[in-house]
């Protein structure tokens, strides 16, 4: 008993360690649950990349621990496997530091996009290192003046601006979660930043309390070991509920706890509870669609749109028709309601407005800032001039291929088929578009959904 | 049997991952191309895939309507009758407002801006009838264009401002068809109008997503049965991630550069140079895997509005071409511009070809895709350059 505390290695130290590692992989599979089996695409943007900084920081923190306070037993030959590297650099900006900043940042772009009603004008990239540099700062001093013995324990003196430190982070945080706590977030948002605080705050206590009794009473052999043990298996489950808090972005949460439900019917529109639009006269006339029309006017009717819809689908030009439709939805949301607002429109720009999204829409440069830029998230005709722009495009561009193509003429069939008696001209089978509205791609990315389909059009080729 | 093993290339270029399942898709798949495999073959027709690629506003599209208005034999599609030119009246009409909108908006700007601001105010008398416009021209449906609505949009691309702010064009995103509809107004106007092949060229639409005509080129040979199927894409980023499932067997990538761009921005992104935008997106095409084999024809187009430019402003606006040094001036000067702009595009296709891939072919044709007698000629020296290559992979030549 009384070496494996000093070199490490003792019987609940292994235990600790199991501790940790059982929770790293639970961590693991928290994470990579929504791409794997749910085949979530969206790997872009501040959704995934913060989750997987988490998870990085969370195992840089845990193994951190193991190392510097020599939970396993090993010699300490080599330069990276030195007290500095481990205690300071890996524990502090790249471990703790690097977890509740990440926090941070979520609970910063949740703050200005709900409150301020704008998107976040630092982005989140920067915004990270950026309140990361305390810390690696204080673990550059660290560094310098090595103050810490051959056990890695700190200089009692030292240990207080530590904690500070270490205690300062959780104060952004609360502050961030008190200024939205009284938004009512469709996802329990606040609810989860709350838990982490809680879970953060608690956490920091124990380990001021395990740290300081590890080093004031350096001599007492089973106070080691029993404040090894607790601040392992803290950490474990601190990392652990810390990440089970949803992130930012609710919607994929959504999506992967709700194992049962098919994927397809998962849109945002659903999930925030709006209404099916557009006319679906059953009964009564049915107006026959005249070419002559303006778009705008057309496209009410949802049969047509869908039609048309998938008209632009197979020629690759359907971001312009779904895009229209889901600000048509952000349109059916009253004004009052701007919680839900604000998730549709950031929603669409994230999917249509963003620089390399992945329905980027074909708007000017000028359109496209006005709508980043926004200092109003809820203003009501935020995307009017882009429906305008796409509006003039569709007009000028697909709808003059549609008319001739053989999705209009199954239309026309289906009106027919549901107008007793009434005479329609007879329409020859031939499709006289130049789109290729006849082909079909395997990888379809507008209808993950249907990728077990015909195989590429280009299949033919010699 | 070669056109499965091509299309399992053609698979294994794909950029898409496969799983699992994917693979019992595959096999579906396998048969169904089978069974169209043997129903093309029977119809023994040799056809060749081109793509017409290049970034936004480069004269793709214009290419593209030039081949369905050479008389060649169209494939399931109708060439330009009376009816379809007749339906480009209101793409026409609204290329009219939308020139003459953005004209009126950009000089109510640079007057607000620019410190010589007196330069870009209109005259009193125009100031109204300019509103009036730019409030049509910002509408979805546009009205007929009447004699008197073009008399007024004559009357306003005369007025000073509006000159003054058309010459510093490139820093707004003025369509190059604007002098010529400004200057046929009357004619646009008129009750029974019907536009002629050229009007049809000089109609600027944007182009979202994918069109696909399939000829064949009537020649001097008609027993070759070559069939081409050509795709007009979009140019602009987003559509650029559309261009991917298009890449497998491609016989030749059109690759469309207006060289007259080089002192204009993106309209996509107005902090970037057009040119620039140009050469990182031919660097792109050039490095993609699948166009090991495909044949690469350049076309330098746009070239009449660059003769009249780049005695104007010099060609060093552009970061690209900072090293260029006028040496004489007139046709000359056009001529070792053109060679200059020409040689610089060589030096990426070299730099980006690896050694393995320099055998395959590439050209360049300098372009107006707007001429039809030039473009014309260009197709067949293509068709030319496609057939020969064919036989050379063949064997026979």
């Amino acid at each position: 008993m009384g070496s494996c505390a000093v070199d490490g290695g003792c019987p609940s130290d292994y235990v600790a360690v199991a501790i940790s590692s059982v929770s790293m992989i639970l961590l693991l599979t928290r994470f990579l649950l929504p791409f794997l089996i749910h085949k979530v695409p969206h790997v872009k943007g501040s959704g995934f990349w913060l989750p997987a900084i988490q998870v990085l920081a969370s195992f840089n923190l845990l193994v951190s621990i193991v190392v510097s306070l020599k939970v396993l037993k090993f010699e300490r030959r080599h330069w990276w496997q030195s007290c500095y590297v481990w205690g300071a650099w890996i524990e502090g900006p790249l471990g703790f530091g690097l977890l509740v900043s990440c926090r941070i940042a979520q609970a910063y772009q949740l703050y200005y996009i709900f409150v301020k009603r704008r998107l976040p004008p630092i982005r989140t990239f920067v915004f990270l290192p950026l309140i990361l540099l305390p810390w690696i700062a204080a673990a550059t001093l660290i560094h310098t003046r090595r103050p810490l013995n051959f056990r890695c324990h700190m200089k009692t003196l030292w240990i207080i601006p530590v904690v500070c430190l270490h205690a300062l982070y959780v104060l952004p945080l609360v502050g961030y979660t008190a200024a939205i706590r009284h938004i009512e977030f469709r996802f329990h948002e606040v609810k989860d930043l709350w838990w982490g605080i809680l879970v953060a705050a608690a956490s920091v206590a124990i380990w001021v309390a395990a740290c300081i009794l590890n080093e004031i009473h350096e001599d007492i052999a089973w106070l080691q070991v029993i404040s090894r043990f607790v601040l392992l298996t803290m950490t474990s489950v601190f990392v652990l509920i810390f990440f089970s808090i949803s992130s930012s972005q609710p919607l994929l949460s959504q999506i992967s706890l709700r194992k049962r439900e098919p994927q397809e019917n998962v849109t945002m529109g659903r999930a925030l509870g709006i209404p099916d639009s557009g006319l679906l006269l059953e009964r009564g006339p049915n107006p026959l669609v005249d070419p002559n029309d303006p778009l705008d006017k057309l496209l009410e009717n949802k049969r047509f749109r869908q039609s048309f819809m998938a008209f632009a689908d197979s020629c690759l030009a359907g971001e312009n028709v779904h895009f229209y439709e889901e600000v048509h939805e952000l349109g059916k949301i009253p004004l009052d309601d701007s919680i839900k607002r604000i998730y549709m429109t950031r929603y669409i720009i994230q999917k249509y407005i963003v620089a390399g999204a992945p329905m980027e829409v074909n708007i000017s440069h000028r359109t496209r800032q006005e709508i980043l830029c926004t200092t109003d998230l809820t203003h009501p005709n935020l995307f009017e001039d882009a429906v305008h722009e796409l509006l003039q495009l569709m007009t000028m561009n697909l709808a003059k291929d549609y008319w001739s193509s053989t999705f209009f003429m199954k239309f026309k069939e289906e009106i027919s088929m549901r107008q007793d008696g009434q005479e329609l001209e007879h329409l020859t089978g031939q499709n006289f578009s130049p789109r290729p509205s006849s082909v079909e791609i395997s990888d379809d990315p507008f209808r993950p959904e249907h990728s077990l389909k015909k195989p590429s059009f280009d299949s033919h080729d010699p | 049997m070669l056109s499965v093993a091509f299309h399992t290339m053609g698979l294994l270029c794909s950029r898409h991952q496969h799983h699992d399942e994917a693979e019992i898709e595959e096999n579906t798949q396998a048969a169904e191309i089978e069974r169209r495999i043997e129903q093309e073959s029977k119809a023994e027709k040799h056809i060749q895939k081109l793509l017409l690629l290049g970034a936004g506003e480069s004269g793709k599209s214009t290419l593209f309507k030039q081949a369905r208005l050479r008389p060649i034999k169209l494939l399931f599609q109708t060439g330009f009758d009376e009816a379809e030119l007749r339906s480009y009246i209101s793409v026409i009409h609204a290329n009219v407002y939308q020139t003459i909108k953005i004209l009126h908006d950009g000089s109510k700007e640079l007057a607000q801006n620019e410190a010589d601001s007196s330069k870009y105010v209109l005259s009193l008398e125009n100031k109204d009838i300019g509103e009036k416009l730019s409030d049509i021209g910002g509408r979805l449906d546009y009205p007929r264009l009447t004699k008197e609505l073009a008399q007024e949009i004559e009357t306003l691309w005369n007025d000073a401002a509006i000159q003054e702010t058309y010459s510093r064009g490139n820093e707004l995103q003025i369509p190059d068809s604007a002098h010529y509809f400004m200057e046929n107004l009357q004619r646009l106007s008129d009750m029974n109008y019907v536009p002629t092949k050229e009007d049809v060229l000089y109609a600027r639409v944007r182009t979202t997503g994918v069109v696909e005509i399939q000829f064949s080129p009537v020649g001097e040979n008609k027993k070759s049965g070559e069939v081409y199927r050509l795709f007009d894409v979009g140019g602009q980023r987003n559509e650029r991630r559309k261009w991917i499932h298009l890449f497998e067997g491609v016989s030749a990538v059109i690759f469309c550069a207006a060289i007259s761009e080089y002192d204009q921005m993106l309209f996509e992104d107005e902090n970037k140079n057009r040119m620039l935008e140009t050469r990182e997106l031919f660097e792109w095409v050039l490095k993609q895997p699948c166009f090991e084999k495909t044949s690469f024809m350049l076309f330098l187009n746009k070239f009449d509005i660059f003769e009249e430019k780049v005695l104007k402003v010099p060609l060093n606006v552009c970061e690209w071409f900072k090293d260029y040094q006028p040496v004489s001036s007139g046709k000359q000067e056009i001529e070792h511009a053109y060679e200059f702009v020409k040689k610089k595009f060589e030096e990426v296709y070299f730099q980006c070809t690896a050694p393995t891939r320099v055998d395959r072919v590439f050209k360049i044709y300098r372009t107006t895709a707007l001429d039809q007698k030039v473009v014309k000629k260009t197709f067949k020296l293509v068709d030319e350059t496609l057939r020969r290559r064919n036989l050379f992979e063949a064997g026979l030549l």
